[in-house]
């Protein structure tokens, strides 16, 4: 049984894509370190500095609807999350561009419903990644989530589809992908 | 099993007799877009995936657009490590500066996406495919790496969403407006995450297959996974002289699973706007008549194409743009800056002050040609509005059709195009 425990940082507001990563780094390399040092610079004035957001040290997010949203396809945003050693982002629900992403780095955005409206930023956040149970270590809740499909396991523990797609095209299998 | 249109594409692509909302199927893609910014990385990570050619490499399309002509130094070199990677494959179809337009529309315009098939691009306005009855999907660069080496992308088969649209288009009424009027309804509360949105009736058939792109382009601004259109006469007429490749028609049974149907009558509808910020606060134009604007800018992936010129140049015929306000027009792609000079759109409107740009993505990406600065309130065809998204955090973006932005810029304020007889 895998058990992650951490602090959470809590949106107030939609999420979007474009504050995750603001515009200036749109045309940087797809670089989980590179990138986290400007993840979320838009989203609120204190992330907008080199490491801002990695800096305050969180292991979770909490959002409500349409997490990751206003349309972007860049990786940046899943790369960064992952370079500031955010462990798993729970929402309500997620932008499909960046769900996709998130599925194919194994990053889990895994969806609990109305999770943001009894977090606060800080909260110690309990999570079990066998059942999907998530514990707020600090006001004593409980939330459940939508268990992770499959397929979407099986790329996270292939450490991504990358890696997924390297051993298959490795060992001949990719041709009955189906 | 009846099916929807989006369904049927999933499962025929994927070898299957059927397939239902949920499932996850790896399909076959007809092609795969990448232009400047994301291709190299596209390239190197197809690279590192150990295969030892590109599936098809006349279905792998490249496309300088949101960095050409390139503003810094710094784009200027990215695009040239761009142009070596992609001339290292001998890619065909590659569409640089001169011969360069929007991904989106070069794609449908020069027939590389085709009905009942799908494509894929490393930008999220790839929806817009759906507008020639083909599944159109934004992804990121690992995805488009994996299909450029297996000439295949995983999908989970969306729950599709009708809406059927009737009734009549009113003068000065454009496809946009429908668009901004279906944001304003069902807003980004995520009940169209992840959908299939189709769109039918006969205010569909009524509109070409330019307004058909501006429709199917904004469904991922709704959070959609796809906007569709099925095929018709209209389509097929449209791809004849360039289409890369055969294809048949396709559509939904009568009988398709809709997961919730919305009817639409545009006799009603009038010119829309979408307020600074938010997409989704939008509201009919009459409720914003007046209201002041200094920068004017038609053009992007969603109003950038011949027809939308022609309803401005309907309107700008002999006037004068009003001196407060600077309009940039930028045409989507070569072939419609042809076609609108030889039709005499630009003309008009260069003779009516407005500064005519080569195609690109433009301000619409805040990266070059017109970004808007702090107090600029910019009144825009595009497709974004959120803060700095054309610049400046510190500028107002108003959304609508090019007849409002038309019209408006004469009188340097909102203005209801349907006012005046033009």
């Amino acid at each position: 049984m895998a058990i992650i425990t951490g602090k959470a940082w809590v949106a107030k507001t939609y999420v979007m894509s474009f504050d995750m990563i603001i515009q200036k780094y749109w045309t940087s390399p797809i670089d989980k370190e590179e990138n986290s040092k400007w993840v979320m610079a838009g989203v609120a004035e204190e992330f907008n500095k080199e490491n801002g957001f990695k800096d305050c040290g969180y292991t979770f997010i909490v959002a409500g609807h349409n997490f990751a949203g206003g349309g972007k396809s860049i990786e940046h945003c899943v790369t960064g999350l992952m370079g500031a050693n955010i462990k798993a982002v729970f929402a309500t629900s997620f932008a499909r561009l960046q769900f996709r992403n998130a599925i194919n780095y194994g990053m889990p955005f895994i969806t609990s419903k109305d999770m943001n409206l009894e977090c606060e930023t800080g909260d110690e956040l309990s999570y079990n990644t066998d059942n999907g149970e998530i514990t707020n270590l600090t006001n004593g809740k409980i939330f459940n989530s939508v268990p992770v499909a499959p397929f979407v396991a099986e790329v996270g523990a292939a450490g991504g589809l990358m890696n997924f797609i390297r051993a298959k095209i490795a060992d001949g299998s990719i041709a009955h992908l189906h | 099993m009846a099916m929807t249109i989006t369904e049927k594409i999933m499962a025929f692509n994927s070898g299957r007799e059927s397939v239902v909302p949920g499932q996850l199927v790896w399909v076959d893609v007809h092609s795969v877009m990448t232009m400047d910014y994301l291709g190299k990385q596209c390239f190197k990570a197809f690279e590192s995936l150990g295969a030892k050619t590109l599936f098809d490499k006349e279905r792998v399309i490249c496309v300088s657009d949101h960095l050409a002509p390139p503003p810094s130094q710094e784009y200027a070199t990215m695009l040239n490590e761009w142009r070596e990677i992609v001339k290292s494959y001998e890619i065909p179809y590659f569409y640089d500066l001169g011969r360069q337009g929007i991904a989106h529309q070069v794609m449908v315009e020069q027939g590389h996406v085709l009905p009942g098939k799908i494509s894929i691009g490393t930008d999220s306005h790839a929806n817009t495919y759906g507008a020639v009855g083909a599944v159109g999907n934004a992804i990121g660069v690992t995805d488009a790496a994996i299909a450029m080496a297996t000439g295949k992308c995983w999908f989970r088969v969306p729950e599709s969403v009708k809406f059927h649209i009737t009734g009549t288009w009113q003068p000065w009424v454009m496809a946009k407006d429908l668009s901004l009027h279906i944001m304003g309804m069902m807003h980004w509360n995520g009940h169209l995450i992840y959908k299939a949105l189709e769109f039918t009736g006969p205010a569909i058939d009524a509109l070409e297959v330019a307004g058909r792109m501006t429709l199917c382009n904004m469904t991922v601004d709704l959070g959609a996974k796809n906007g569709i259109i099925a095929p018709d006469a209209k389509t097929a007429a449209y791809l004849k002289p360039v289409q890369k490749g055969n294809w048949q028609m396709i559509a939904s049974d009568a009988d398709a699973h809709y997961e919730a149907v919305y009817e639409v009558d545009v006799t009603n509808l009038g010119p829309t706007v979408s307020k600074p910020d938010k997409l989704d606060d939008t509201v009919p134009v009459e409720e914003l008549v007046g209201t002041k604007f200094n920068k004017a800018f038609v053009g992007t992936c969603t109003n950038g194409r011949t027809e939308d010129f022609a309803m401005m140049a309907k309107i700008l015929d002999g006037k004068q743009i009003h001196r407060d306000v600077n309009m940039i027009c930028i045409p989507a792609s070569q072939a419609v800056y042809l076609e609108c000079i030889q039709k005499g759109y630009f003309e008009i409107l260069v003779k009516a002050g407005a500064a005519i740009e080569t195609p690109s993505c433009g301000p619409c990406a805040g990266i070059h040609t017109g970004v808007a600065g702090d107090g600029d309130v910019v009144l825009s065809a595009g497709n974004r509005n959120m803060k700095g998204r054309m610049g400046s955090k510190n500028a107002q973006i108003y959304l609508t059709s090019p007849a409002v932005v038309a019209a408006s810029a004469i009188k340097g304020e909102i203005t209801d195009p349907r006012s005046e007889k033009w």
